[in-house]
């Protein structure tokens, strides 16, 4: 909610700026008509650009016009914040749960968040951190994991990963940021061709909070199983709640399978095994 | 299987177990996803959880042309003083591998079935309280449901099964 008043903010701190460029291009049009009739020609900005006080009154207004931009640009970032992997975030969350572990019994398993089956060995969940590890090791009995970020693998996980036998594929994708970044149709084929393959499963897919990348990923899964988009899509929200993307799902909707069809059908992938 | 065949899946479905047997959660089966769970589950039981007595005639047919078993077990509120022994007779059939492929569904297969997935996770799984609340809350659509996590919380069995028809994904 905050975002929309700043929006409304910014507008009307906008417009004022504008109204106020206008009563000074006013001012320099009257200055304009005096100056022609001394000879000096008619063009603004060759007029504004020999008079040193007019100069530095267009770049200051100039310049409070481009940082006004540059602020909005940077709130669109920051909508989606949580798409991105935050290494500090990462070790502090594993560390607090580090020391509750031990407490507790040893036999309890504690699943990633987010984390849920999505058919036959194929696993979806959010970014697994330190005390997943057993679950992922000891109950999925884990072959590979396939990672949806662009960053670099944490090193604690690389190494549980070694030590496992588990073997790390990464498609790294920016995820839908709406409206200006989308994922690429490319990409997401070839993270496919990565899960569906049954010599890598069980397989884990995951990205940072298992919502975004990883639901456009299982919602096209789910197209391969024939699935209604209204049902795709109410499990896209499912997972995604309550941070849903309406270019995620209009992602799934347009993705072309054709490709994969006919590669998983050469394979004998299809139909995907409960 | 015809590439054109949209499948629908009954509201909020999900597998639940897929290791070494297929357990299934969703909410009340309409004709509508029929062709879904006849195509694609190839089901030997449904346990309906929940406080419809009646099941309508497309759904006993199909039942029964299915060859699909079915138990109703009554659940309305887990603050019902009777719902320990359902739940006991859920997990009962559970806990039986004869039974499966099994599906488990409520009416909206969010709060009932929920209660029922995060007993079988922490009796049967051992999964910590923490998971249990997430997954009941992706389900409910966010809500915490305070009374049913309290329920799972507190519920403990002494629910005695033969141990050869135990599913290996029951590790307690």
């Amino acid at each position: 909610m905050t975002g929309s008043n700043n929006e409304t903010g910014e507008a009307s701190a906008i417009d004022s700026l504008i109204e106020n460029e206008a009563e000074i291009i006013r001012l320099i049009q009257k200055d304009v008509s005096m100056l022609r009739d001394n000879g000096n020609g008619n063009d603004i900005h060759r007029i504004i650009n020999e008079d040193k006080i007019l100069k530095g009154e267009f770049e200051h207004i100039l310049q409070r016009f481009h940082d006004n931009c540059k602020r909005e640009d940077g709130q669109l970032l920051e909508e989606d914040e949580e798409d991105l992997f935050d290494k500090d975030e990462h070790m502090t969350k594993s560390e607090e749960k580090r020391e509750f572990q031990s407490e507790a019994q040893q036999e309890e398993v504690i699943p990633p968040e987010n984390f849920s089956h999505v058919a036959g060995e194929i696993y979806r969940s959010s970014f697994p951190r330190v005390e997943n590890f057993q679950f992922l090791q000891t109950r999925l009995k884990l072959k590979s994991i396939l990672v949806l970020i662009p960053e670099e693998y944490p090193a604690e996980n690389k190494e549980f990963l070694e030590k496992s036998g588990i073997k790390l594929y990464q498609v790294g994708m920016s995820g839908n940021k709406e409206p200006f970044v989308n994922i690429p149709s490319d990409l997401l084929t070839k993270a496919l061709e990565i899960v569906l393959n049954p010599d890598h499963q069980p397989v884990l897919i995951h990205c940072n909070r298992g919502k975004h990348r990883t639901g456009c990923l299982i919602g096209c899964i789910r197209k391969l199983q024939n699935w209604s988009l209204t049902m795709i899509f109410d499990e896209y929200r499912r997972f995604a709640f309550p941070k849903a993307r309406a270019l995620d799902q209009q992602f799934i909707e347009m993705y072309d399978d054709k490709e994969i069809i006919t590669l998983a059908n050469k394979k004998n992938w299809l139909p995907i095994q409960w | 299987m015809p590439e054109s065949t949209n499948y629908i899946p009954p509201l909020s479905f999900s597998p639940v177990v897929s290791t070494d047997v297929s357990l299934y959660r969703s909410g009340y089966p309409m004709p509508l996803n029929f062709p879904f769970i006849r195509d694609q589950l190839h089901l030997r039981t449904i346990i309906y959880v929940g406080d419809k007595q009646e099941l309508s005639q497309e759904y006993q047919d199909f039942l029964a042309t299915e060859n699909i078993k079915f138990h109703n077990i009554f659940m309305d509120s887990c603050r019902d003083p009777a719902v320990d022994e359902r739940m006991n007779e859920v997990l009962k059939l559970v806990l039986d591998i004869d039974n499966y492929p099994i599906l488990i569904h409520s009416n909206k297969g969010k709060h009932r079935v929920g209660v029922v997935v995060g007993i079988i996770r922490k009796v049967l799984q051992g999964w910590s309280l923490t998971g249990i609340y997430q997954e009941y809350g992706i389900f409910s659509g966010g809500l915490k449901g305070e009374a049913d996590m309290e329920y799972v919380t507190m519920f403990e069995t002494c629910l005695k099964v033969p141990k050869e028809k135990v599913p290996r994904f029951a590790i307690f």
